[in-house]
């Protein structure tokens, strides 16, 4: 009896202490949860709905689903959504690259701080020629120099500890602080991004008006040789996979695919519709595929359809980047004489159409690389049993075999992990992006589904329609989230 | 640790009563009342003229404070229909409709009679946006045009002569085109330009169209002339180069005031002209002295101003009601306006004021001279409101005429297109809205009704009576044109 009062007691005093936990998480994430979820399926409007207005709340069912599937702008926003997602696999692989890099300058002192001052004297040797070289705003160069200069010599002397704090700067960094930052860098004519590049185009544009043929001739052909021989090279590579079952059914489709977003890229700027580009991306994606698997295997061998899924999608990171280089030099060849005529321009960044997404891309590159998920790498580097690295030393393993034969699969967990949390990150992201830096312009390019449901549910007051896309962007984090569960490498056997 | 926390609850307890009862207008006896507006020194001078004239008028005592944290026009919306809204609210443009539209804006029809603030204290053009739906919201603080305001200077440099007061696109054109070869050397980037912009809505007004038809049910921006004119502007921006794009005029902008560099670059020259209100004084006085001229925009055939103005609103859920009230009938005083004409902030409320020597030729300022006159003008002839339909937001028109403008000018989409784009968005938010709201689906079908009437009586050449047309242009359109029964029938 006593021990039940006693028990009752210590059951009520810690309550008590969770007390104000659970009723702000009922208050600010249970109750508003459900509520939107009704929400989601009534007219709410808080143009008739408020305090003033006594109209009632009328239940509609899925009206304001099909009313977001028949909206363009919300399938525009949609695509801006997906397009910002694409740095995903960039900034997985610039964390794990950052977490690579602060794990060795603690394990590899000899060599590191050796490139590490190399480095310093290459940085200190640009910054004075830059400025010997007529470079204005030198006082805004020379702070970012010696900001740089500082941070290398300090990593000498320090080992990692200061590397790993400016690495996770832009983490603790107010988001609106950082972005106003990067505004002012991107600024066309007073930012120094611009400002640096400058004399580098220059100097292109001068290259270029010096052989007009070969940058109009040569480079595209250069760059279709170079791209087709690359895109030979996977397909042979995932034929080979296929055949000796280290790769599924899946990891082709993939692999397959990786190869073809360039092309489809390529047909794009060619002058094809979004429409015709990316089906015909995804056609040839899925004959290929096709035509691969249903070849027999050489020895009959039989593997789950996700196999070599990871190692794909790690050499996509590589691969892709220079197809679309390829296809860039393919179709820009041809039209750099005449743009070297009047000097090439550094872009517009934020305000130009086509800049503008992947200038918030690259921004976001920055804040992902000094992210929790360095941190999550570097745990993970840090938990890699030794005796692995003893035993690939032992079997005559170079570094990159060490990687991808130890690092890499040790890894498959934390990878995992962050991809899915990118995932759903990504999709929901964008909002304060769009919000301080571009206001979802120009023309709605850097507009993405959470910054539509602000605009729908605070600036249209279409409470209830906001909900309904809200619920969807829910439902595809849902999907894509389970797709990774089902597909997505979560174990270190791979 | 038990005792830590209940130590720590009762200590927050404790703290948020002293918090509660130090409140501003816990402090004494005299009512406060709060307007959500800047706090800059020319609002901080009406706050003691206000003060002044309530002691002047022996009215009961009350405190005015402005409350300049919740400006942004979401949070002042989201806290009204919340229930927490400030006494005095300022409303800008789509404010004007969008807010009323909450019913979070007190009705004040009645007092305004009462208290002699009604729209016919103040400039007629201004009625649609004090009055919605026939009951008024708001009186207005200012008023005012838009003009392009001209640095003589910058044209003399050139050895060009400063624009005519009217014009039409093509010798804007012409002048411009002059302007840019004149003032940048051949090459080298562009650096000077014409104007900072153009406004669409005038020349679509020019040439005799509205955003919407006479009785806000549908959007008309599908129209040929829409066509026409963004082919010109796009023209202007891309091809003679008048003036930046929005994101040359974006990066051109150094400083954070939130106007751009716009008057930094109108009074150094890098602008000859730019589109402003009769406040840019505010922003150019301090400045320095320049040789200063307004003109009006360009147009094809129908003469016309953008008009607009603040205002200020009462919030529905206000305690003090009677001294909020004090306040807008303190914006029809002579104080007030006076004060108005002293800081240049616009037009005073009053047209009157706008026809004083003081404001129109104010002592120790002849390089101004040129320029009141010119928005008293524009306040008293041709400036019509922003049209507005009630079955759309006039935020949501703005933002999709915007984002189809821009990507037009980004190359995807033709004049043609954009055109069409702007028409469909827009129509299909009224369909949206319709659908959903039965008092405005009422509202929708007669005024359908009533444009079938408009239509009928056009197409046999009969006049409209005046309360039949809602949109604000085509009732200034079809007054200049005497097509309204009223005119012909006095």
């Amino acid at each position: 009896m006593r021990s039940g009062r006693s028990q009752t007691r210590r059951l009520l005093t810690g309550l008590g202490f969770l007390l104000p936990n659970i009723l702000g998480f009922l208050a600010f994430t249970l109750i508003p949860l459900a509520l939107s979820f009704a929400m989601a399926f009534t007219d709410m409007d808080f143009f008739r709905h408020n305090p003033f207005r006594d109209e009632p709340i009328r239940f509609v069912g899925f009206e304001n689903f099909a009313w977001l599937f028949g909206h363009p702008e919300f399938w525009h926003y949609l695509r801006n959504t997906f397009f910002l997602m694409l740095g995903l696999p960039f900034a997985i692989a610039g964390s794990l690259g950052a977490a690579l890099l602060l794990t060795r300058v603690g394990r590899r002192p000899g060599l590191i701080p050796g490139a590490l001052a190399l480095a310093t004297l290459v940085l200190t040797g640009s910054l004075l020629a830059l400025r010997a070289g007529g470079m204005s705003e030198a006082g805004v160069w020379f702070v970012f120099g010696l900001t740089a200069v500082t941070a290398l010599v300090a990593g000498v002397f320090t080992g990692g500890t200061i590397y790993r704090t400016l690495f996770y700067l832009p983490h603790f960094t107010s988001g609106v602080a950082t972005f106003v930052l990067w505004k002012k860098l991107y600024n066309p004519q007073t930012g120094p991004i611009n400002h640096a590049l400058d004399p580098v185009l220059d100097g292109v544009t001068n290259v270029i008006r010096a052989a007009p043929g070969w940058f109009g001739v040569g480079l595209p052909l250069l760059a279709g040789v170079a791209g087709t021989l690359l895109a030979g090279w996977q397909l042979r590579r995932l034929r080979q996979h296929w055949d000796d079952a280290t790769a599924g059914q899946v990891a082709v489709g993939f692999g397959a695919a990786m190869v073809m977003l360039p092309a489809g890229f390529l047909l794009f700027w060619l002058g094809l519709s979004t429409g015709l580009a990316a089906g015909f991306a995804l056609g040839a994606a899925a004959i290929l595929t096709i035509l691969i698997v249903r070849r027999p295997r050489r020895w009959g061998p039989v593997c789950p359809v996700d196999t070599g899924l990871s190692a794909e999608i790690a050499l996509a990171l590589g691969l892709v980047p220079l197809l679309l280089l390829g296809a860039a030099g393919v179709t820009l060849g041809p039209a750099l004489p005449a743009v070297a005529v009047t000097g090439i321009e550094p872009p517009n960044w934020l305000g130009d159409y086509s800049w503008a997404k992947p200038a918030i891309m690259l921004m976001a590159l920055w804040a992902a690389i000094g992210s929790n998920n360095m941190i999550l790498y570097l745990a993970g580097l840090s938990s890699i049993p030794p005796e692995l690295y003893e035993a690939a030393d032992m079997d005559g393993a170079s570094p990159t075999q060490r990687f991808w034969h130890v690092t890499w699969p040790q890894l498959a967990p934390v990878t995992f992990f962050i991809f899915v949390m990118g995932i759903i990150h990504g999709l929901q992201g964008g909002f304060e992006m769009a919000r301080v830096m571009t206001l979802g312009g120009p023309a709605g390019s850097t507009t993405t589904l959470s910054y539509f449901i602000y605009i729908e549910g605070f600036e249209t007051g279409r409470l209830g329609y906001a909900s309904a896309a809200a619920w969807v962007l829910f439902a595809l984090v849902f999907v894509l989230s389970l797709l990774n569960f089902r597909f997505g490498n979560r174990g270190t056997n791979d | 640790m038990k005792l830590f926390f209940a130590a720590c609850v009762i200590g927050l307890g404790l703290l948020s009563a002293a918090l509660y009862w130090t409140q501003a207008d816990r402090e004494g006896d005299v009512p406060v009342i709060t307007w959500i507006t800047q706090n800059d020194e020319n609002k901080r001078a009406i706050v003691d003229a206000f003060h002044q004239w309530i002691k002047d008028e022996q009215l009961p005592p009350v405190e005015l404070r402005i409350d300049n944290t919740n400006q942004d026009p979401t949070k002042k919306l989201v806290q009204g229909v919340s229930g927490v809204g400030a006494d005095l609210l300022d409303l800008y443009m789509y404010e004007q409709d969008l807010f009323p539209a909450t019913g979070m804006i007190a009705d004040i029809t009645e007092d305004a009679k009462r208290l002699g603030f009604t729209p016919d204290a103040t400039y007629p053009a201004l009625r649609g946006d004090l009055v919605v739906l026939g009951r008024q919201h708001s009186f207005p603080r200012n008023a005012g045009g838009t003009l392009y305001w001209v640095n003589r200077e910058t044209f003399a440099k050139y050895g060009l002569p400063a624009p005519p007061w009217r014009w039409n696109s093509d010798e804007f054109e012409a002048l411009g085109r002059k302007f840019v070869a004149a003032a940048n050397p051949p090459g080298a980037r562009q650096r000077i330009y014409f104007a900072n912009g153009v406004s669409r809505d005038v020349l679509r007004r020019g040439l005799g169209l509205s955003t919407f038809n006479e009785t806000g049910t549908f959007c008309t921006l599908d129209d040929p002339r829409n066509v026409s004119v963004l082919a010109r502007v796009r023209r202007w921006v891309l091809e003679d180069r008048l003036f930046p794009t929005k994101e040359e005029d974006a990066a051109m902008a150094a400083d954070i005031t939130g106007y751009g560099s716009m008057f930094s670059h109108f009074t150094s020259g890098r602008f000859a002209m730019i589109y402003t209100g009769h406040w840019g004084f505010i922003m150019i006085r301090p400045r320095g002295v320049f040789q200063l001229a307004a003109v009006e925009p360009p147009q094809d055939g129908f003469p016309n101003t953008e008009m607009g103005g603040g205002s200020v609103a009462i919030y529905v859920g206000t305690k003090q009601r009677e001294h909020a009230l004090r306040f807008l009938q303190f914006l029809t005083s002579d104080p007030f306006n006076r004060l108005i004409v002293r800081q240049a902030d616009s037009l005073p409320p009053v047209p009157r004021y706008a026809e004083t020597e003081e404001f129109l030729h104010p002592a120790g300022r002849e390089n101004e001279w040129g320029v009141h006159g010119a928005f008293a003008h524009s306040g008293r002839e041709t400036g019509i409101l922003y049209s507005r339909s009630p079955f759309v937001l006039f935020s949501q028109t703005f933002r999709i005429e915007i984002e189809t403008y821009e990507a037009m000018i980004a190359g995807r989409l033709t004049p043609a297109e954009a055109a069409k784009q702007m028409a469909d968005r827009i129509n299909t938010e009224i369909r949206l809205t319709i659908a959903r709201n039965e008092r405005l689906r009422t509202l929708y079908e007669e005024r359908l009704e009533l444009q079938r009437r408009i239509e009928e009586r056009r197409a046999g050449g009969r006049p409209v009576p005046a309360a039949w047309v809602t949109d604000a242009f085509h009732l200034a359109y079809y007054r200049a044109h005497g097509w309204l029964e009223e005119e012909t029938k006095p």
